[in-house]
């Protein structure tokens, strides 16, 4: 409460300031706010462009997309406005107009115009993507953009509509078509018209094209920053990064600092260091020790803001692969280990255990499912149903441990990527708890993530670590699921299963599964039929898949992340609040939403 | 009439052949066990030492396969109940650094041998025979010289899981033959001039007992040393690819214990997992002190320059 009212207090004084005639470059006083980027390091080397994957372009900051996304549970179409003002769909969501904010202007004072967007879809087409896929039978693809007006422009979206189209597109990224628009060819559009409803090779020449370009795209380094965001990029050096205020930025008076140090980092205690001695104003969720975050909290002006963060960590089981392709030893497992040891040990300050298994994060979960989701089987520890499931399955008792039902060893191997210690300590504790339970468990280390992940594609671990719950999106979510790890593949809108061990199919679970009152379904057509229904729908297929996950038990849910932020007021203040539907963008976003003010002395 | 008394260590030409050599061997332990006494800390080298193999040996015997976990004590710091503090999953720190010994240890020891072998091996047949031979081993020696340890080892670790401490010596050991092959060969190349080779090479001794009876002897303690030396290089090679987390995961491994120490438990930014961080790092520096005393009392056992009679 108490902080709550500081917050509305600072707004109105900041209201006050802002009146006063801020917005321009020369505001003095505004300081210099010092962030990390959570999603990548500084590459001081890297050109400014934001297609390049380690590009010098900082969501936020001198990056800019049409619209930020919300941290809804449920809903991944509710966005903040960004180079959009505001935004209409078509009740059969078959197009999207998109008006552009009318005082948008470059940093080189350039107006921000439908062009830029138009050029800035056409690049992405370069890029691949799911809004901006060349086959126009894919699900959500844009099938033709219209410029309406110097502000205004019309996406419409191909025969196979989704739900997440409108999401896709306000997340595109928009540059400036004076300084990208010479990497696309004078007869690009013809081309990807071509590439979209012909046929056959000339189909297939142009698709080619336009994919042969993103090479070009990414390597692309303009000889200058040009950015419609809050920020210039002034210099980077392998340290930090360091962005000047854009004086034109379209809503400059919401914006504080003068200057944004991004620092670099190379792993969680550079990040953790920097929180102690106090020098990041706010600093992304960081897997923090216990004993770290207690230093981190004692540091003069850190404050500690949390949030919903729409993803769970799960272990998942090669269903292919005995005996986990019997759903009793999967459930067995389920009964016997502790989650709320497992997530104390592992991620003690950025996760809560996982109320049960259902393939979405606890939060989301209860919007989705409502009371349901506590008839749900909450797998609370118990050693007898345990027991009962693993006798239930063939498993064999022999001299104090458990064999497999022709009395052969039952070895459980658990693989998590070495890089990532929480998991490897969440293994290690699911393994020590499985011995003690008479089970044969030990942990395996693959020496890094793509590795981990090239391996786990190839189906060479019975059980691995695997990230569930990646909402908003119902889609998204149990993709995760019973998407393509698990057989499904989606080929022109067209969904099909492929067999165990094909295709990345290392899941390995059935086709068709038992869904209870529901009868026997295939969930995989299920969840692919979530991008296309009506939200009543989408409500009872999750009931369905959330149930199917609870008693089939591909994953065994382990905890669901929690946003843990770091702020210090001790430079700037009016941060979002705990729970904010902000909290996963970036310092960026926040001060262009009105947040982050100087703190007055 | 003048009585001869046969002084210590002077072998009796009638004595049998076994006896000779079992006066031999006698005397050789008096003169360890001599230097040993002269300097305290070669005593401390020893009893480190043989801590550190009893541990090896019977470390793992002294506590359950699946060692306890206090759920309530996690990063506990040192008490009674556990002299080291605990790890992540409330496990006695101790109980890891004894129970993990047998691992470093074995790795230790394999690279040691195959090491001291390989490079021994090539380094006495090249420096012996010389010309073709020569050239084409000192090549592959500068070839194995050449390659790039532990960025190979990283490289190999994707695709080789190292399941054992054996096959972990074994390609620790092949990579790091190089540096003993070359100093052998020198020595060789230099003893082969002398004249009781020329003697021996003069009454048709065969090859095998030249290099096996005539040469080998006389570089067996700088071989000695360079063993006990790629123990330190083995050790510190295996813990750091632990550490690094390329190797598979043993929650008692030292470099685990390092990595988890500093990743998970945050060592080096709060003291709370320090002592998780210390224990391992304790046990290697012990280890590499006690071979460290034991080289320079080898020292001195074979070279009777050295010897402060």
């Amino acid at each position: 409460m108490k902080r709550l009212a500081a917050i509305a207090a600072l707004a109105s004084i900041a209201t006050a300031t802002a009146c006063g005639g801020a917005g321009t470059s020369d505001s003095a006083g505004g300081g210099v706010y010092t962030t990390i980027d959570g999603s990548k390091q500084i590459n001081a080397s890297a050109p400014i462009n934001p297609f390049n994957p380690v590009g010098s372009v900082f969501s936020g900051y001198n990056g800019m997309a049409l619209a930020w996304p919300k941290n809804d549970p449920i809903d991944p179409n509710q966005f903040y406005p960004a180079l959009a003002s505001s935004w209409t769909v078509a009740p059969d969501r078959s197009a999207v107009v998109i008006h552009l904010q009318p005082g948008a202007r470059w940093s080189d004072g350039e107006p921000v115009t439908s062009d830029d967007v138009r050029v800035s879809i056409g690049l992405a087409y370069t890029q691949g993507g799911t809004a901006f896929a060349l086959d126009p039978k894919a699900a959500g693809a844009a099938a033709d953009v219209q410029v309406v007006d110097a502000k205004t422009i019309k996406v419409t979206q191909g025969a196979n509509r989704s739900a997440t189209f409108l999401s896709n597109l306000l997340q595109t990224v928009v540059v400036p078509a004076h300084v990208y628009g010479r990497l696309l060819p004078a007869d690009f559009w013809r081309t990807l018209k071509t590439a979209q409803t012909g046929t056959g090779a000339a189909a297939d020449q142009a698709k080619s094209r336009i994919t042969g370009l993103a090479e070009k795209v990414i390597a692309f380094a303009p000889a200058h920053d040009v950015s419609a965001g809050p920020f210039v990029l002034e210099r980077v050096n392998p340290g930090a990064a360091l962005l000047r205020r854009n004086p034109y930025f379209f809503n400059g008076r919401a914006i504080a600092p003068d200057k944004v140090k991004l620092l670099n980092y190379t792993g969680n205690e550079q990040i953790w260091n920097y929180l102690i001695s106090g020098q990041l104003d706010n600093a992304p969720f960081t897997s923090v020790p216990t004993a770290v975050m207690d230093r981190i909290e004692h540091a003069s002006g850190n404050h500690v803001v949390k949030g919903y963060s729409p993803v769970s960590t799960a272990m998942a089981f090669d269903q292919a692969r005995k005996p986990y392709d019997n759903v009793h030893v999967r459930r067995a497992l389920a009964y016997l280990i502790d989650r709320s040891q497992v997530t104390r040990i592992a991620s003690p300050e950025g996760g809560t255990p996982a109320a049960t298994i259902s393939g979405i994060h606890a939060k989301a979960a209860r919007a989705w499912l409502g009371s349901s989701f506590d008839a749900l089987e909450p797998y609370k520890v118990d050693p007898a149903k345990a027991a009962a499931e693993l006798r239930a399955a063939g498993m064999t008792w022999r001299g104090g441990r458990w064999a497999m039902p022709d009395g052969s060893p039952w070895k459980v191997r658990i693989s998590v990527p070495a890089s990532f210690s929480d998991w490897v300590a969440a293994a290690k504790s699911i393994s020590s708890q499985l011995v003690d339970h008479g089970i044969d468990a030990s942990v395996v280390t693959a020496a890094d993530y793509t590795l981990y992940l090239s391996e786990l594609a190839a189906g060479k671990y019975d059980i691995g670590f695997w990230l569930v719950g990646l909402g908003p999106s119902p889609y998204n979510i149990f993709q995760r699921l019973f998407g393509q790890a698990n057989g499904w593949q989606m080929f022109g809108g067209r969904l099909t299963h492929v067999p165990p061990g094909k295709d990345g199919n290392w899941m390995g679970g059935p086709q068709y599964v038992d869904a209870g009152p529901d009868g026997r379904v295939d969930p995989g057509a299920l969840t692919a039929k979530l991008n296309f229904v009506s939200p009543q729908e989408q409500k009872r297929i999750v009931g369905v898949l959330a149930g199917i996950a609870n008693r089939q038990v591909p994953v065994i849910q382990l905890w669901d992340y929690v946003n843990t932020q770091f702020v210090n007021t001790s430079r700037y203040t009016a941060f979002p609040p705990d729970d904010d539907q902000s909290l996963r963008l970036s310092s960026g976003v926040w001060m262009q939403l009105g947040m982050i003010k100087k703190r007055q002395s | 009439m003048t009585v001869i008394i046969n002084p210590e260590g002077v072998a009796d030409p009638k004595a049998s052949p076994a006896g000779t050599r079992a006066t031999l061997r006698r005397n050789f332990w008096r003169g360890v066990w001599r230097v040993l006494r002269r300097k305290p800390s070669r005593m401390a080298g020893v009893a480190i030492i043989a801590v550190f193999v009893l541990m090896g040996i019977v470390g793992p015997l002294l506590y359950p396969a699946n060692l306890p976990r206090d759920d309530n004590a996690l990063y506990a710091p040192p008490s009674l109940a556990h002299p080291l503090g605990t790890d992540f999953e409330g496990t006695d720190v101790l109980a890891l650094i004894v129970t993990g010994a047998r691992y470093v240890l074995l790795t230790g020891f394999a690279t040691a041998v195959i090491t001291v072998t390989v490079g021994t091996a090539i380094g006495l047949f090249a420096g012996f025979r010389r010309g073709r031979w020569d050239t084409l081993l000192m090549r592959i020696t500068d070839v194995n010289l050449a390659i790039p340890g532990l960025p190979l080892l990283l490289v190999l670790s994707t695709v080789w899981k190292f399941t054992g401490p054996l096959q972990m010596g074994l390609v620790l050991g092949l990579l790091g033959w190089g540096g003993i092959a070359r100093a052998v060969r020198s020595q060789t190349l230099s003893l082969r001039e002398r004249g009781f080779i020329e003697a021996a090479r003069g009454l048709g001794l065969p090859t095998t007992h030249i290099i096996g009876r005539e040469l080998l002897p006389g570089m067996a303690p700088y071989i000695a040393m360079n063993m006990l030396i790629a123990v330190t290089g083995a050790v510190y090679a295996q813990v750091g690819l632990f550490f690094l987390g390329v190797l598979p995961f043993e929650s008692n491994n030292w470099g685990v214990m390092l990595n988890l120490a500093v990743f998970n438990g945050g060592a080096l930014t709060t003291p709370a997992a320090l002592p998780y961080l210390l224990a391992p790092l304790m046990a290697i520096l012990l280890l590499t002190l006690g071979i460290v005393l034991i080289v320079d009392a080898m020292d001195e056992i074979f070279n009777p320059r050295l010897r402060e009679e």
